[in-house]
């Protein structure tokens, strides 16, 4: 969980990578996201991560509410799940305001 | 990622500051126990200690409250004979808890968890901030 966000960059940057590699090859686009891994597969990893995250989070909550946790646990998960999902919404509103610029694009 | 280790470092700082306010507090709440058998010892002054700790998982030292240890120093007698806890002579021992020093020790505790706190807010802002440049 701590490497999230590291994690997220790292693969908008492949993510990038792809795309500036598609652009001298127009064919290989979808082979290079079939074979390492595209954006489609990053977000989906990255979002099972958060997910897991944010159930860490809730049973820290319930645990506290029982009083087996100390609240200084809930912040931690709880703010750990919180900048995880800044990241992934700031990285994916990023990567689709890049995608309408390409279909804005006059040809 | 080196700004959420601070915040779980910060936490376990927390944590202690938590564990020596529940000292401090049974202290105060226990000021004036006195022994319940003739001439019986009465509430021994508790003292909470630190001891970092190297955390293989954040790489770094964290803090965690070590050993509750007891206040050596010797009680004070009263004389009141009518007391179930009078000894031969009619002294009562009396706690060596000192009210002014465990407030001074509760306001030190109570600065040391602000302190964390404000690296966990930093921190946190820190990692928001750095965010925001993709919002841009």
């Amino acid at each position: 969980m701590v490497a999230n966000s590291m994690q997220v960059s790292q693969a908008y940057m492949n993510a990038l990578n792809s795309v500036g590699g598609g652009a001298a090859k127009p064919q290989s686009m979808v082979e290079t996201g079939a074979d390492q891994g595209g954006f489609g597969d990053m977000v989906s990893d990255t979002v099972n991560q958060i997910v897991r995250a944010g159930q860490d989070a809730d049973e820290k909550v319930v645990q506290q509410a029982v009083g087996k946790v100390d609240v200084v646990d809930v912040v931690t998960a709880v703010a750990e799940t919180e900048l995880a999902v800044q990241t992934l919404v700031s990285v994916r509103d990023r990567v689709i305001s890049a995608y309408q610029d390409i279909l804005r694009m006059p040809i | 990622m080196d700004v959420m280790k601070a915040i779980m470092v910060a936490a376990t700082g927390l944590r202690a500051q938590s564990s020596r306010m529940r000292v401090i507090s049974e202290n105060i709440a226990n000021a004036h126990s006195t022994g319940v058998t003739p001439g019986g010892d009465p509430f021994q002054r508790k003292i909470s200690t630190f001891r970092k700790e190297f955390d293989d998982e954040l790489n770094a030292n964290v803090v965690v409250a070590g050993r509750i240890l007891k206040d050596q120093s010797a009680f004070e007698l009263k004389y009141d004979p009518s007391h179930p806890a009078a000894n031969a002579e009619g002294y009562i021992k009396l706690s060596n808890v000192n009210e002014l020093i465990e407030m001074a020790d509760m306001r030190e505790a109570q600065r040391s968890y602000e302190a964390n706190l404000n690296v966990i807010t930093s921190s946190r802002t820190m990692i928001s901030k750095t965010i925001d440049i993709l919002k841009g």
